[in-house]
């Protein structure tokens, strides 16, 4: 990958960098905890952690956002949507300084999970309900994303063989669309098939890696493989290269694809930090997500 | 001093005869007395002018030039998901430019396309695929994804639901005009999803997940009633050139009707568009309780300009199996 490529994204991160820790989501704007975490694990990536006081103000503050029962909240004004806390115990993993905070995330996220019920054969929605992953705000319906964010989280925190993890995993092949691929979380919807998703299918892939046989991922594999080509927009594109690479099958042209995403930016001026720092990481990691934390020595860093 | 059980009784049968009283009058005083105007053009294609067609709209409403000059306006499309050439499952193209247009030529400052797709989490991808992305950059017509821009919270002026607050995104306070710019179609939760449904997607999906659960868990019609008596919009504009019926908002089938429907109330603007898909408005939960305090939906309350209902008029396809449809019928 380029590395003008990450030095223009890392650069614009930078600028995002607030005095007192963290990042804002975009220019001029505020703190935001999920923003701040991915732009912790964006540098990483790119080689930047030997900026200490960057990343540790940046962590600290993510600490700072992090309520008494470990959950990082999106706001202090909603304490109910925690989908930013896999991100913040990725975003701690690997700092000796916030081990503590980091087990108490993943320890509220053991113990908590989505609402679920048992399905009757007459409801409209086909799926296992009964199989617990997370949901994106507290009291609501498990989904793909942020129950794959939290799998990730939670494998590469070490949590990997609590048996939440092995449910969610099961979770989420239960919701695998019935000619492959993910959506956001239904498959059947009053007896129609409801489309995947590439950022789905991407972010469950990653999820599911080396949990179950690659040959009971052909058609999501299949699906994606082809979705790829034509993908140009951050998330999908960032997404999709995870998925494929956390099962081999990162596409060669990945760089020339991440490079005409970038240049999107003249259509949509620059992209806010979540989309940026995806780029990177998609950029630099030649398997899912959790290969940052192991880089393989093939991709240069910085 | 305390009630006796029969003291009770008669202050509660009071209690509901003043309430029912006070329900009569308001229906025979009030309500008649609340009027909206409407108005349907007919458009047989998605390769007519839709700058004019609006524009005439804009006149026919009464909305004076002085409404739009110098102001900053919002146009909010139905994005919800790509699908090369199925023309019926968001506002078409054509029609959001047409709309940016005639709001640019009639003198405002800013147009900016917005949306915060509720099943995808990545909305510039929907935009893409769409075809919108191509059409507003041949005028450079911004666009703006809502989902992860940072909220701001308002008190829920409806108190439908249980919900105290509604959080909206950053760009809504820094507009002046709000158009919710829908499509024609069925829904399998709602029913219907038109005018006031499509403002679901200014909801950002960082505060209400994907797909925007926590208003499904508040009821989907009473989440409806609530962003739209908190966020007030101003206009609404109808695609429904080629609306969709059965299994909407998605994957149901092309249903040509050839009308465009505009409104400054969106209860109105709703109603006016069940009764072209030959839905009895009334049966529509949500949009029942709308007459309450968000608009009139009864015929006799809008002023029907341009086009008549019946001119364009269709039957569209119900689904037995899905609930929401039941009894919908005109």
């Amino acid at each position: 990958m380029s590395d003008s490529f990450v030095s223009y994204s890392v650069k614009k991160l930078r600028q995002r960098a607030l005095g007192k820790g963290g990042f804002a989501n975009a220019d001029n704007s505020s703190y935001r905890c999920d923003a701040t975490a991915w732009a912790i694990l964006a540098l990483v990536a790119a080689g930047e952690d030997h900026d200490n006081e960057l990343l540790s103000l940046a962590r600290t503050r993510l600490a700072a956002s992090q309520l008494s029962d470990g959950r990082v909240s999106l706001s202090p004004e909603h304490p109910e949507i925690y989908w930013p806390t896999p991100l913040a115990i990725l975003a701690w993993h690997q700092s000796p300084a916030h081990q503590a905070r980091l087990s108490q995330a993943a320890n509220f996220l053991l113990q908590n999970s989505g609402r679920h019920w048992q399905t009757q054969p007459e409801f409209a929605v086909k799926l296992d309900n009964t199989l617990k992953g997370w949901p994106w705000v507290d009291g609501n319906s498990s989904w793909v994303a942020p129950t794959a964010l939290a799998i990730i989280a939670l494998k590469t925190a070490g949590y990997g063989n609590q048996p939440r993890v092995s449910e969610a995993q099961r979770m989420l092949l239960d919701r695998e669309c019935l000619h492959g691929g993910w959506n956001y979380g239904n498959k059947l919807v009053f007896g129609v098939e409801i489309r995947p998703m590439p950022e789905d299918t991407g972010i469950a892939l990653d999820a599911l890696q080396d949990s179950t046989a690659k040959s009971s991922l052909k058609r999501s594999l299949a699906y994606l493989k082809s979705a790829v080509k034509s993908l140009q927009t951050p998330i999908a594109l960032a997404w999709s290269l995870l998925g494929l690479g956390a099962w081999g099958e990162r596409p060669a042209a990945a760089p020339a694809m991440l490079s005409e995403c970038l240049k999107r930016q003249d259509r949509y001026g620059v992209y806010d930090t979540t989309c940026l720092s995806l780029l990177i990481l998609a950029a630099r990691s030649s398997g899912g997500l959790e290969k940052i934390f192991n880089p393989d020595p093939v991709l240069p860093k910085g | 001093m305390g009630f006796t059980r029969r003291e009770f009784l008669k202050a509660g049968i009071a209690g509901a005869v003043l309430a029912a009283s006070g329900l009569y009058l308001w229906r025979r005083l009030v309500r008649p007395r609340w009027l909206e105007k409407t108005f349907i053009a007919k458009v047989s294609g998605y390769q007519a002018d839709f700058a004019s067609v609006i524009l005439a709209g804009l006149r026919e409403l009464g909305i004076a030039p002085e409404v739009i000059k110098g102001k900053r306006i919002l146009l909010k499309p139905n994005l919800v998901e790509a699908n090369p050439g199925k023309i019926h499952i968001n506002t078409h193209p054509l029609v959001v430019r047409g709309a940016a247009e005639a709001f640019l030529k009639s003198g405002a400052s800013q147009v900016l396309v917005a949306e915060g797709t509720a099943h995808c989490r990545d909305t510039l991808r929907m935009f893409e695929e769409s075809g919108l992305s191509d059409v507003l950059w041949e005028d450079r017509i911004p666009f703006i994804d809502l989902n992860y821009q940072d909220g701001y919270a308002l008190p829920n002026a409806g108190r439908f639901s249980r919900l105290t607050s509604l959080t909206f995104p950053a760009t809504l306070r820094q507009v002046d005009l709000i158009v919710s710019l829908a499509k024609l179609k069925t829904h399998h939760w709602a029913g219907i999803t038109l005018s006031m449904k499509n403002l679901f997607g200014v909801m950002p999906g960082s505060y209400y997940g994907w797909p925007k659960n926590v208003l499904h868990y508040a009821g989907i019609d009473a989440a409806i009633l609530d962003i739209n008596a908190t966020l007030r919009p101003h206009l609404a504009i109808v695609d429904g050139i080629v609306g969709m019926e059965g299994d909407g908002p998605i994957m149901g089938d092309p249903k040509p009707v050839g009308a465009l429907v505009m409104g400054r109330n969106l209860p109105a603007v709703d109603a006016t568009c069940a009764r072209v898909m030959k839905i009895d408005p009334y049966r529509v939960n949500y949009l029942r309780q709308s007459e309450t305090c968000l608009g009139p939906i009864h015929e006799a309350q809008i002023i029907q300009v341009g086009e008549t209902i019946a001119s364009v008029a269709t039957e569209f396809k119900l689904l037995e199996k899905i609930p929401a449809q039941r009894e919908l019928r005109l």
